[in-house]
C-alpha cells in the first residue's frame, strides 16, 4: 500500500469517521489540540528563555528544567494523541499539504535538537548552573527550540487554510 | 454614536491594510498564527503563575520573583494578541460582531486582565504560603479557567 493509500485506509477508520462526522468531537479535538500548546511548546518556550538569558536569569538552570519538562510532558502527550487523530481525519488532504510536510520536518529537528540537548548538554548543567553561564552550544539549542517551535504554530495554522 | 460606530468600523475594514490582508492568501493566516503564538505565550505564563500559586510547580522560587521575571513576557503577549486579534476582527467585524463566541471571548479576556492585574494582584504579589492552601487553589482554578475559556471561545467563533 502507498503512503497516499494508507492515508485515505485512515481516513475510512471507524474513529476517523466518528471524530470527522461528529459535530461536537472535532471542534473538541481541535480545541484541545491547540490549547494544549501552553502546557506542552509554552513550558519549552519557558526554559528556552532561560537558555538565552531572556527571563529566569537567576534561576538554577537544572531546576527549572525539571519542572517545566515535568508539565510539557502531559502537554506533549495530549498533543500527539489529539493530533494524531485530526491527521486520520484528514490524512490524504495533509499528505500533500507543504505547511503539514514542514511541520513534520521542523518536528523531527526539533526531536533530534532536544536528544542532542539531553546527551551533551543536560550532564553537565550543574557545573555550568555553579558558574552561573549558559555554554554557548546549549544556548544554540534554546535557539533553535525558540525559532522551530514558532515554526510548528505556524505550520499548524496556515495549513488548516488549504484544506 | 451607533451609526458613527459603524461607519468608523467600516472605514477602517475597507482600509488598504486590512483589504490587503484580507485578500492575500497568506495575510490572515500570517495574522492568525501571530495570534496563535501570541496566546501560547500568554497561556503558558500564565499557567507557570498559577500552577506556583496553587503549589505545583517551581517551590523553589517565590512567587513574586516570579511574576517579576514573567510580567514583561506576558504584557507583550497580551500587546500581540490583542494587535492580531484587532486586524483579524477589522477583517470581517459583521461576522465578529454577530457571534456569540466572539463576544463571550471579549468578556473573558476583559475579566481574565482585570482579575490577574487588578482584583487577584495581590495573590501573584506575596508568598502563597501566607494564606490557606485551598485559597490559593480557588484562585489559581478561577485565573486559569478565565483564561482558557479566551482560547476555547476563539476556536469555537469558528464552529459556532
Amino acid at each position: 500500500m502507498s503512503l497516499l493509500g494508507w492515508c485515505r485506509w485512515l481516513e475510512q477508520t471507524p474513529l476517523a469517521t466518528t471524530v470527522s462526522e461528529s459535530i461536537w468531537l472535532f471542534p473538541l479535538v481541535e480545541g484541545s489540540h491547540i490549547l494544549a500548546l501552553p502546557l506542552s511548546v509554552g513550558m519549552i518556550l519557558m526554559f528556552d528563555l532561560r537558555l538565552l538569558g531572556l527571563a529566569f536569569r537567576s534561576a538554577s538552570a537544572a531546576k527549572l528544567m525539571a519542572d517545566v519538562v515535568r508539565w510539557s510532558k502531559v502537554g506533549f502527550a495530549v498533543m500527539f494523541i489529539t493530533g494524531g487523530v485530526l491527521f486520520m481525519t484528514q490524512a490524504s488532504k495533509a499528505y500533500g499539504n507543504m505547511f503539514f510536510r514542514t511541520k513534520l520536518v521542523l518536528l523531527l529537528i526539533l526531536g533530534l535538537n532536544a536528544v542532542l540537548y539531553q546527551s551533551v548538554f543536560y550532564p553537565r548543567m550543574p557545573q555550568w548552573d555553579a558558574i552561573g553561564s549558559t555554554p554557548l552550544g546549549a544556548r544554540l539549542c534554546g535557539w533553535l527550540s525558540l525559532v522551530g517551535w514558532i515554526g510548528v504554530i505556524i505550520c499548524g495554522r496556515t495549513m488548516a487554510y488549504q484544506f | 454614536m451607533t451609526r458613527a460606530l459603524v461607519s468608523l468600523l467600516d472605514r477602517l475594514s475597507n482600509s488598504n491594510t486590512i483589504v490587503l490582508i484580507r485578500d492575500s492568501s497568506f495575510g490572515m493566516p500570517a495574522v492568525q498564527s501571530i495570534h496563535l503564538v501570541g496566546l501560547t505565550a500568554l497561556l503558558a505564563a500564565m499557567l507557570v503563575l498559577n500552577l506556583r500559586l496553587a503549589g505545583l510547580s517551581m517551590m523553589d522560587w517565590s512567587l513574586p520573583s516570579i511574576e517579576r521575571e514573567l510580567r514583561p513576557w506576558a504584557l507583550g503577549a497580551i500587546a500581540v494578541v490583542i494587535a492580531s486579534g484587532t486586524l483579524m476582527f477589522l477583517g470581517n467585524p459583521t461576522k465578529y460582531l454577530a457571534s456569540a463566541p466572539f463576544l463571550f471571548k471579549m468578556t473573558a479576556l476583559g475579566l481574565a486582565i482585570v482579575c490577574q492585574f487588578g482584583v487577584l494582584r495581590g495573590f501573584f504579589m506575596s508568598e502563597p504560603d501566607q494564606r490557606r492552601r485551598p485559597i490559593n487553589v480557588m484562585v489559581a482554578c478561577l485565573s486559569l479557567t478565565l483564561w482558557f475559556s479566551i482560547g476555547w471561545a476563539g476556536r469555537a467563533i469558528a464552529f459556532v
